[in-house]
């Protein structure tokens, strides 16, 4: 054999699942060979999941679109062929920025933008295409983001996610997430922490209905009904406070609002009508500003200031939560009271409070248990409430930023880049370079004018569910402007989202759509317009480990990477950004861009964005860098080296007892928010329930709880498979294989009992229907699943012609779910996930 | 003397599979064909009931029956026990999948592209199976003799595969195997697989 010419490896970043792993890209000959992890990215460490390593051969799919495409056939349907005519990229680029022209003269709020590019998305689109152009509607993203999840940690954490310490904790429960077994966020650091830690004796408890990977390798498996996780979490919180009297006093007075007087309408007793809010001094027996130095802070007892009786935010916690007995928590959860008591016992003495530990030097508060969430818990109506809850739990332990509990994301940044915000009450914000957008204490009270209602839904991260809606029936809101035109970024607005018909109609609505899409998927059946989008290894992006989503603490590194290019682009594929920028400075307004990037990137001179200069996204990228790094960590310095790092101190790994800001488990702020939210709808016109607003959590039935009438027997909830995600890898033909040999992906999970009562063998085709849709597919009985439960794993059952590998495989969960301001979570518009159905044998 | 083999712990395998993959890309295997992978089963009645992991791969055994029967010596084995399969001796005549009983082995009938009607250019690049042989795993002997780990081992997240020498007593895998209670699949074939198995 001829030696090849050429033989090397590129430093990369995967784009398979959102948790940016760095890869080396192994060349031969301009043929990629091989991906595997970076061990240069702490992330991967030189590990890769299947879907990482899958991702070579999606990149010679010939199923791609190579060129721009327009539809000839007018009618749009599911099925419908739109009968593709290939146009030239400069046709595309006229016929773009022709309708992008006509749409911003009429009223530029009626361009919508779907994606969930992160990267492109949080940098390049939503704070400044978006605001130069002129649209509030950039902002689509998916439903199986977290977003009741996201705001709860906002509000908690300062941070946008739910993480924890695996170098120390020696018992996490998992409701309803897989976190450390390839689920979820910084999916292959985890796994490896997870394992490491289960080496040294971790224990960890799996509360799902469904038996996952995660459930499989748990030292316990607690089956719960869907949708009451947070009855399970409160009664462990009443069990812990009530019964075992076992919480951390010296954290709940000195680190929370525990300490806050509240007054018996639920707000804080306060220091004037601005002041600070006040604490009863234990020493003094007066009502004192909560921060005075010295003071003994009461966190239990009725006292009397200023005129007005008043109790510790604590106490109202404490009483609230006797509610939530494990007697009355049982017959809710199906979890037994006995179990529940045992866990929450576990719990508690595992806290191991007052201990401490020496790392580094420094004397830290030692709490090394957790209590994790992530989306499967909380994806029902009331879902704020359960997030909320569970960071309680984890709150009144103490285990919060010390070593072995719960933790945001890179709450602080290196050498005080970034850090969390307070306010005057002393609560704590998100860091802007996490969360900008969070204002969670002041609200704005004005008729809001996005498909979001922003304003309407205050305590949130993403309205998405809002713009399906207000597509739906433009009646419901009645906004000031009809929408024109949809541009739809590497998204795949039917699979993802509810019920796929649902979803039709409301992009029927959309006179003009544009698709950037790797494939003719099902998005496509409605667009006028596809655009041929570059694969993730013909792509540059700069950062994709992003500090608020994918840095993961655990790598005990802060680190930035670059995607590159590793192969040649197939076709004409572009960038979607690289598009919508070109089309920018068509229309005239990229100086307006540029000076909005300028302050988005936090440009420094001599890198600042001359607004009169045109600039390469390359250009851009070196710029961003050098000022972020100095001028030797240019672009190019990125691309031969992969990452930079900067290692973590102590104070940055475990940033609780090093900062002032303190943690609420108390939302006093929610009374102000209902109020907001009150005047907000009024002002539009409607009577809004506003009762999820409250200052302590509680568990409410969401609808599928109290629908089991008839035949609507059983509930049905998704679950995550750890070889796939969502609909973007259901193409790949090697993960298509994984799921074709294994036992549960493509099928119908349902537990044997269940299925013997109704007659159903396993491998023999089922119906499952809701009130919003069928599907069928293959029976598996499993004893791994609730009784009351039929599981359905990601997002499989496309129905495109473009995705022939895809095509016809698994069952489309999606298509069971309705959609209708009911069935979301009212605080954070979190789609509720879990429903009713009926089963029966489709011969 | 070197003897290749691996040890693999149960409890730690979380049935991501990024083995099977690594695998695949590693050597092309064929559509449908897994030379790594992991076998999946559940053991117990609800509530006590989990799924429980298995991952499987040719056991490099030190009497291997599959190259007892193989009729024209294409399997061999190394010097270091790797058990190999010359593709240009190998007739097909699938006495040695027979022979296996560990079901390592598969016949490749030449369907083996993954996007029907189309070889990609990775295919064409690395897909060097001539149609009508037996493959199987080979304990990635490229790597090896390049001092590399197997890709499944180098892959794996949760570093639950150790790959060395279990002639040299200071191994990791020679250690695991002594102190850990090792064991191999179906040891009373008596073939002496080179594949351990801890806890579980």
């Amino acid at each position: 054999m001829a030696s090849p010419r050429e033989d090397t490896w590129v430093h990369s970043v995967c784009d398979m699942c959102f948790a940016a792993c760095g890869i080396l890209a192994h060349r031969v000959d301009g043929v990629l060979v091989k991906i595997e992890g970076d061990p240069n990215c702490p992330a991967s460490g030189g590990h890769l999941c299947a879907k990482g390593q899958a991702g070579l051969i999606g990149q010679y799919d010939p199923s791609r679109v190579t060129r721009p495409l327009r539809r000839a056939n007018p009618r749009k349907g599911i099925g419908v062929d739109p009968k593709w005519e290939e146009i030239s990229w400069e046709t595309a680029l006229y016929i773009l920025t022709d309708k992008l022209t006509k749409v911003r003269e009429k009223d530029p709020r009626g361009l919508v933008i779907s994606s969930f590019d992160q990267i492109a998305l949080s940098y390049f689109i939503r704070p400044v295409w978006a605001v130069a152009y002129g649209t509030p509607n950039a902002d689509w993203v998916g439903y199986y983001c977290g977003n009741y999840l996201h705001a709860s940690m906002y509000l908690t954490n300062g941070s946008f996610h739910s993480d924890f310490d695996l170098d120390y904790c020696n018992y996490a429960i998992l409701l309803g997430n897989q976190q450390g077994f390839m689920a979820g966020l910084n999916a292959t650091v985890m796994a490896r922490k997870m394992a490491d830690a289960r080496r040294r004796g971790m224990r960890v408890v799996a509360v799902d209905p469904v038996g996952t990977n995660a459930a499989a390798k748990a030292d316990e498996w607690v089956p719960i009904r869907p949708g009451t996780d947070g009855a399970f979490i409160l009664s462990i919180i009443h069990v812990l406070l009530n019964e075992l009297g076992c919480y951390d006093r010296d954290f709940l007075s000195c680190r929370t609002n525990g300490s806050y007087l509240v007054k018996e309408d639920g707000s804080y007793l306060k220091e004037g009508r601005d002041g600070k809010p006040l604490a009863w001094d234990q020493k003094s027996g007066m009502a004192v500003p909560f921060d005075e130095n010295g003071i003994s802070p009461a966190l239990e007892g009725w006292f009397t200031a200023g005129g007005e009786r008043c109790q510790p935010a604590f106490q109202a916690l404490k009483e609230h939560v006797k509610a939530y007995t494990p007697e009355k928590a049982a017959p809710i959860t199906t979890v037994s009271a006995a179990t529940i008591r045992r866990i929450a016992k576990e719990f508690g003495e595992a806290a191991r409070i007052g201990s401490t530990i020496v790392i580094d030097g420094k004397v830290l508060p030692y709490r090394p248990v957790a209590v994790n969430i992530y989306r499967g818990a909380g994806a029902h109506k009331h879902g704020t409430h359960t997030a909320l809850a569970v960071q309680i739990l984890n709150m009144i332990v103490g285990a919060y930023y010390v070593p072995g509990g719960h933790r945001g994301p890179n709450l602080v940044g290196p050498a005080g880049r970034w850090g969390p915000g307070v306010t005057a009450e002393g609560m704590i914000t998100p860091p802007s370079a996490i969360g900008h957008g969070a204002k969670y204490y002041d609200f704005e009270e004005r008729e809001p004018d996005d498909l979001g209602l922003h304003q309407l839904f205050p305590i949130t991260t993403n309205r998405s569910p809002m713009y399906q809606l207000n597509l739906q029936d433009p009646s419901l809101f009645k906004l000031p402007y009809t929408p024109e035109m949809l541009i739809v970024c590497r998204r795949n607005l039917m699979m993802n989202n509810v019920n796929p018909e649902l979803v039709a109609e409301s992009l029927r609505k959309f006179p003009f759509i544009v698709s950037f899409s790797t494939h003719l998927d099902e998005v496509a059946e409605f667009a006028d317009l596809v655009l041929p989008e570059q694969y993730y290894l013909e792509r540059f992006d700069l950062f994709p480990n992003r500090p608020s989503h994918t840095m993961s603490p655990a790598t005990g590194q802060f680190y930035w990477g670059l995607r590159q290019p590793v192969v040649e682009t197939q076709g004409e594929a572009r960038r979607w950004i690289d598009v919508l920028y070109e089309v920018a400075g068509r229309m005239g307004f990229l100086n307006d861009i540029y000076k909005l990037l300028n302050v988005s990137m936090g440009l420094k001179e001599p890198y600042k964005l001359d607004p009169e200069k045109r600039y390469s996204m390359d250009e851009i990228y070196d710029r961003w860098t050098k000022s972020l790094f100095g001028p030797e960590r240019g672009i190019e310095w990125f691309k031969q080296n992969g990452y930079h790092k900067v290692p973590r101190a102590v104070e940055e790994k475990y940033p609780g007892p090093f900062i002032k800001p303190r943690f609420p488990v108390y939302f006093e702020n929610m009374l102000r928010a209902k109020q907001s939210v009150k005047s907000v709808a009024a002002r539009m016109g409607h009577d809004w329930d506003t009762s999820d607003y409250q200052p302590v959590p509680d568990w409410k039935p969401c609808p599928a709880y109290e629908d089991g009438k008839g035949a609507y027997d059983l509930y049905v909830v998704n679950f995550k498979i750890p070889f796939h995600s969502l609909s973007i890898t259901t193409q790949n033909p090697w993960l298509n294989d994984l799921a074709e040999h294994n036992p549960y992906a493509y099928k119908i999970l349902i537990n044997a009992d269940t299925a013997k009562g109704k007659g159903i063998n396993d491998g023999e085709e089922i119906w499952v229907e809701s009130e919003a849709g069928k599907v069928k597919g293959e029976a598996k009985l499993t004893e791994c699943i609730h009784p009351q439960v039929v599981g359905i794993a990601g997002v499989f059952g496309s129905w495109a012609k473009g995705k022939p590998v895809a095509k016809g495989k698994g069952v489309h969960f999606n298509s069971l779910l309705p959609m209708s301001l009911e069935r979301i979570d009212p605080v954070s518009t979190g789609v509720d996930s879990c429903i009713r159905v009926k089963v029966s044998r489709a011969a | 003397m070197t003897r290749y083999g691996m040890v693999l712990d149960l409890n730690m395998c979380i049935g991501c599979n990024a083995c099977t993959i690594a695998c695949k890309a590693e050597h092309a295997s064929p559509s449908g064909v897994f030379f790594a992978k992991v076998l999946e089963k559940e053991v117990g009645k609800f509530p006590a009931a989990r799924r429980v992991f298995l991952p499987v791969l040719c056991n490099h055994c030190e009497q291997p029956a599959c190259k007892e029967v193989c009729p024209t010596g294409a399997t061999s084995k190394r010097e270091d026990g790797v058990v190999v399969i010359d593709y240009d001796l190998c007739i097909g005549c699938r006495s040695c999948i027979e022979a296996c009983p560990y079901g390592s082995r598969t016949f490749y009938d030449g369907n083996g592209a993954y996007y029907p009607g189309y070889t990609t250019l990775f295919e064409t690049a690395k897909q060097n199976i001539p149609e009508g042989v037996v493959m199987k795993c080979n304990f990635c002997v490229g790597r090896v003799d390049q001092g590399l780990d197997p890709a499944c081992v180098q892959t794996c997240p949760t570093e639950c595969r150790v790959f060395g020498d279990l002639d040299d007593p200071q191994s990791e895998v020679s250690q695991l195997v002594a102190a850990k209670k090792a064991r191999p699949l179906l040891p009373e074939k008596g073939l002496n697989p080179s594949v351990f198995y801890i806890g579980g």
